[in-house]
């Protein structure tokens, strides 16, 4: 039902969604997202940044959050892939897929699992600028997206 | 030779007031045996009953038991259990089956009752589930294995006892209070540091005895465990102190009250900013 990677290695979203569907009938609708490196941030002139995580509760909240989707809307799949380490600019980051026989769970599942990564799964930036390193931080609006799915 | 609690000073039976005791984390551990026939483990294992799944269902049988020992034992204190696992292994020496039950809270009273409940309720469940192709299995071993925390200290069972007429001897003198003697055994918590905390701290995991954390009588809480680093390490007051501070037991998203126990690891880190 959900397959879930952290993992240093680039992916290939197209191939991904094919895995998801290759031989089903029953999937109507996919909806995806993917999240790149920008070369401007909190300060300008981000030359790259490193991700870190905390290897195994990582997987374990996304696949919390994952299962929390999963009940909230008639999902058929759900993938996804965060990577670690040095990334840089354009490089993608994250990739959410989320599969339904309807559009509409598909695209507020997608939405909904991106805003509980961003504010509970434990990943963190340090960005890597022309004027020095620093710990990216966490955004009021992150949390108030968020707060939006507070049932 | 300790007085027996439940009984008062005209040998009458009594619940015994707990208000004034130390709240603190408590977990005992206890297990069951039930041995049977070699065809009637077979069957269980492979999900071949008739009744279906034998394990699943002893085992849930045990959790709900747990949380009802109150009604069981007359003069046992109802209670909050916080966390409640009962596992069930083959055991082929038995050959059967081997239960393992854990109860643990936060609070004033121990959880030896409920463990022994769990495990006991589970063999039960095993019997009856399985009755009608083996009649002769035998339920024993019901016992404590351990328990953690509270006024007794910390306490293991150690299998080295014999039967003799010296039982109640021998039985005290190999069922040492962990705090006197094998202090060594009771395993430390794991507290670890990512991202920005780590690069302040210039450490990423620290290892703590919690016979430290005890003995200045901090509460095996999160609270209680930042306190204690705070008082040890100037450093970590920037770092426990920062705002949106997050912290994690065992990988699970905890909170300041939230307990732990030996064994655990304790992360703290900064708000994710991932994605």
């Amino acid at each position: 039902m959900f397959k879930i990677n952290v993992q240093s290695e680039p992916f290939d979203a197209g191939k991904e969604i094919a895995q998801l569907t290759e031989g089903r009938t029953d999937i109507g609708a996919i909806t995806s997202f993917i999240g790149l490196v920008r070369d401007f941030n909190e300060r300008p002139e981000v030359k790259a940044l490193t991700l870190e995580h905390y290897p195994g509760m990582t997987e374990h909240q996304l696949k919390k959050i994952s299962q929390e989707a999963q009940s909230r809307w008639p999902l058929l799949g759900i993938r996804i892939i965060h990577r670690v380490g040095r990334l840089e600019p354009s490089d993608l980051i994250v990739l959410v897929i989320v599969a339904s026989a309807h559009r509409q769970a598909a695209f507020d599942a997608c939405n909904f699992i991106m805003d509980y990564l961003k504010t509970q799964a434990p990943f963190w930036k340090k960005e890597h600028t022309s004027s020095g390193d620093y710990w990216v931080s966490s955004r009021v609006s992150d949390t108030e997206a968020a707060n939006r799915w507070r049932v | 030779m300790t007085q027996l609690t439940h009984i008062d000073s005209n040998g009458q039976a009594h619940m015994v007031d707990v208000s004034l005791k130390q709240i603190t984390t408590r977990v005992a551990r206890a297990s069951a045996t039930v041995t049977m026939n070699q065809n009637t483990l077979d069957l269980i294992l492979k999900g071949k009953h008739a009744k279906g799944d034998v394990l699943a269902t002893a085992r849930i049988a045990g959790i709900q038991a747990a949380k009802r020992t109150a009604e069981l034992i007359p003069l046992c204190h109802p209670l909050m259990l916080s966390k409640v696992s009962v596992d069930l292994y083959e055991d082929t020496s038995l050959p059967g089956i081997r239960i393992e039950s854990l109860c643990k809270l936060t609070g004033q009273t121990g959880v030896e009752m409920e463990a022994l409940t769990a495990a006991s309720v589970a063999a039960l469940t095993l019997y009856d589930m399985c009755k009608a192709v083996d009649k002769t299995m035998i339920i024993s071993d019901i016992r404590v294995n351990e328990k953690q925390g509270g006024k007794s200290g910390d306490w293991l069972y150690t299998d080295k006892q014999t039967s003799t007429t010296h039982e109640t001897k021998d039985f005290e003198k190999n069922n040492i209070k962990v705090s006197d003697e094998i202090n060594q055994d009771i395993k430390p918590i794991y507290v670890r540091f990512f991202a920005e905390l780590r690069d302040h701290l210039k450490e990423d995991e620290l290892t703590i005895q919690i016979e430290e954390l005890m003995e200045k009588n901090f509460p095996l809480t999160i609270e209680g465990l930042s306190q204690y680093l705070k008082e040890k390490y100037s450093e970590m007051n920037t770092v426990l102190n920062r705002s949106g501070l997050m912290v994690a037991i065992n990988h699970q998203v905890s909170e300041k009250k939230s307990p732990f126990s030996a064994g655990d690891e304790i992360a703290f880190f900064p708000p994710v900013t991932g994605g």
